[in-house]
């Protein structure tokens, strides 16, 4: 398929809801657009993909409670940060990585203890 | 083969040459090491470093330290560098009165007023009044925008002030545009009921009417005393994205001017400089003064205290008996620095005006013999107390290629800059300044507000680079560099400095230029200012343009910038100047060691 709007691309596969709101939200807050798209596969090729098909070069694999961000040119399997049974400020923060990364702005902390 | 070792504890670094005599008495250098000085210099606790240096220099000839026959010390100048730093002014808030920092992502732009309303109260709002709305994290972005469209339509809201990291997603969910702050850490400080401006800076800008102030006025309606008390509030506010205000009906809000004191030189003759005059000012003053004896700060300020404990250090090392302790030098910078302003509410800082000081403490004589004795009984070989530092400097200094005497020895180490002439009939006049590397690192260190020293350290002494892709950086100098594999994400974005081996990740959020103007500018003020001073003082009458060709040596001499500024300042003056290849191998380290075998030798 032909995707042709500047935006971060999420492909989804049995997605938790409540962790692809966060993202989105993460995403959102950093004004940049998304698009979400269903469709089957295992999470690094679904990150993977997203990231080459995205026009800004960043994508989001979301495969039930697993989240992985890529970015373009980046072998399939070496995600850029991935997470597994998140926290909801994780999947938020992700979501705003993966906008930073189109904004070229430095990295919000993702893993470890909530940031105050 | 007979082996013997120079030991050069300096104020940062030791450094240990080590050379051999062979049967037919020929001599020649084998190795050397370089390690960080232990403790203060010219004190016991030295002794584990040179041991550490000894160890290395060996190791690479292969040698047991037990093998050398005679381990031979400089006689250290007795002056040690200190530093210390003052803010001379301070801004003072007593009660929440304003809000002034740079979210990633604020929303809308423009300004606005009105009275502070708390999300949680909203039902309380009356309608024909203007309300800046704040917002606690308890609310998520849906909730709060729900809310608020629901009151939107009857009460007049203006603004919005939010704890989380959620602007944007506010904003795109509400029913009218408004400026919108975000990422106020401490929002239930802000006191209800009270007047408050607000402002978000259009991309790419920064505020523009609460960093002044009559556009404060213009917006709370300000008579002229109320005006003069708000200028400390615009001025804390320039160069910020986003910003709020606070009307408080008690001027609580003021700048302070700290009694910083004076400075009192004797010398040739007496003279005394406010410290507030700035650092031009004093070092006028200085260099008026003569032949300086001792500098003391007026009691109970500032300075004062400064100068008393950079004395007070000096004092628990110099022996006891001979413990006659004088400030014979400093070097004044001016500089800013951020300091958080107390009863901040997203952590906000303020520029104060600050003066940093490099002092130069001279004793009668530093402690050496103890720490040859101490390294005698702890190595077993034989250990002496030999040569004048800056004799065997210049010594060490002349085994650089391409030199000839009159030679002028400039030693910028980490403490302080010394400066020594060697004339062709083998006469030596020296001086030693204050101020060298380590009032760098400081100055660094505030200017750029960093929270380790380390850092400091390190930007001074690497180039840096800023990373903008995971396969690329964009180098200071405006170069492009790329990489085969892929970064760690981690540096992504981010302004990192390139040690040998290792990348260095900046934490703090500083653009690549800041630091690198903060850099050079620091170096600048210490370096450039003190070769000048430090050579026109050994100089023949004081004339520069009697030095023929200066030699660089010391630590900071390595550095990737320095030598090259001081070629500028110098090449005003006809002087060949570089930086020193001592015994054509070692860089411009190591002079003091070599000097010391050297002498050996040649006896």
């Amino acid at each position: 398929m032909v995707v042709n709007k500047p935006s971060i691309i999420v492909y989804t596969s049995g997605a938790d809801e409540d962790y692809l709101r966060e993202v989105c939200a993460g995403i959102e807050e950093e004004g940049v657009l998304y698009q979400i798209i269903s469709r089957e596969g295992d999470l690094d090729t679904l990150a993977y993909e997203a990231a080459a098909e995205s026009m800004l070069g960043s994508g989001i694999g979301m495969q039930g409670d697993r989240i992985a961000m890529q970015m373009q040119r980046l072998p399939k399997g070496k995600n850029v940060f991935e997470l597994i049974a998140p926290r909801f400020w994780q999947c938020r923060n992700l979501g705003a990585n993966s906008a930073r990364a189109v904004k070229k702005m430095p990295f919000k902390e993702i893993y470890g203890e909530e940031p105050i | 083969m007979k082996l013997i070792a120079g030991v050069d504890i300096g104020n940062s670094t030791t450094e240990v040459c080590v050379g051999g005599v062979d049967e037919e008495g020929r001599f020649r250098f084998l190795s050397s090491a370089s390690r960080m000085t232990t403790g203060t210099k010219g004190t016991l606790p030295n002794v584990h470093g040179i041991k550490a240096a000894l160890l290395e220099a060996m190791d690479k000839v292969h040698r047991p330290v037990g093998e050398l026959s005679l381990i031979r010390l400089n006689e250290a100048a007795p002056v040690i560098g200190d530093t210390a730093m003052e803010t001379i002014t301070e801004t003072i808030i007593t009660e929440s009165s304003m809000i002034g920092h740079n979210p990633s992502t604020p929303a809308g732009a423009g300004e606005a007023v009105g009275e502070i309303l708390f999300l949680d109260h909203i039902q309380n709002g009356k309608p024909g009044v203007s309300y800046i709305v704040a917002v606690t994290s308890l609310f998520s972005y849906e909730e709060a925008a729900r809310r608020l469209n629901q009151y939107i339509p009857e009460l007049d809201i203006r603004g919005l002030i939010l704890q989380a990291d959620e602007a944007v997603l506010v904003e795109n969910r509400l029913s009218r545009k408004m400026p919108i702050l975000d990422e106020v850490r401490h929002i239930r400080r802000i006191p209800e009921g009270k007047l408050a401006a607000i402002e978000v800076a259009l991309p790419g800008t920064s505020v523009r009417m609460l960093s002044n102030p009559y556009g404060i006025a213009t917006l709370l309606g300000l008579d002229a005393e109320e005006t003069k008390a708000v200028t400390p509030i615009a001025k804390s506010l320039i160069g910020k994205r986003s910003a709020v205000v606070i009307k408080t009906p008690h001027g609580n809000m003021k700048e302070n001017v700290l009694p910083a004191g004076e400075i009192i030189f004797h010398g040739d003759s007496d003279r005394t400089v406010n410290i507030d005059a700035g650092a031009d000012r004093i070092m006028e003053v200085l260099a008026g003064a003569g032949e300086i004896r001792d500098i003391e700060g007026e009691t109970d300020t500032n300075v004062g205290n400064m100068l008393s404990r950079i004395r007070g250090s000096m004092e628990q090392i110099s022996v006891p008996a001979e413990g006659d302790i004088h400030i014979t030098d400093i070097l004044a910078v001016d500089t800013l620095a951020p300091v958080e302003i107390s009863g901040s509410l997203a952590g906000e800082t303020c520029m104060e005006k600050a003066v940093g000081i490099a002092a130069m403490v001279k004793t009668r004589q530093l402690p050496m013999r103890q720490i040859a004795a101490r390294l005698e009984e702890e190595l077993h070989v034989k250990a002496a107390v030999a040569g004048v530092e800056a004799v065997m400097a210049s010594l060490g200094a002349m085994t650089t290629p391409g030199t000839k005497l009159p030679l002028a020895v400039l030693d910028m180490g980490g403490g302080s800059t010394d400066a020594a002439l060697l004339t062709a009939d083998g006469k030596v006049r020296t001086t030693h300044q204050a101020g060298a590397g380590e009032l760098v690192s400081m100055l660094i260190q505030t200017e750029l507000g960093l929270k380790s020293r380390v850092t400091a350290e390190q930007i001074k002494r690497y180039p840096m680079g800023k990373v903008e892709s995971l396969f690329h950086m964009r180098l200071e100098n405006g170069a492009m560099q790329f990489f085969e594999d892929s970064l760690d994400p981690r540096y992504y974005g981010n302004v990192v400095l390139l040690a040998p081996d290792e990348m260095l990740k900046i934490e703090e959020d500083i653009p690549m230029e800041r630091i690198l103007e903060v850099r050079r500018e620091a170096k600048k003020k210490v370096f450039v200012r003190n070769a000048l001073r430090a050579l026109r003082t050994v100089a023949p009458d004081q004339d520069l343009r009697r030095i023929p060709n200066v030699v660089l040596v010391g630590g900071s001499a390595e550095d990737f910038e320095i030598p090259e500024m001081l070629m500028q300042a110098l090449a005003d003056y006809r002087i060949v100047c570089g930086r020193g290849n001592i015994r054509g191998c070692e860089g411009p380290r190591n002079a003091v060691a070599t000097g010391l075998l050297m002498s050996y030798f040649s006896q």
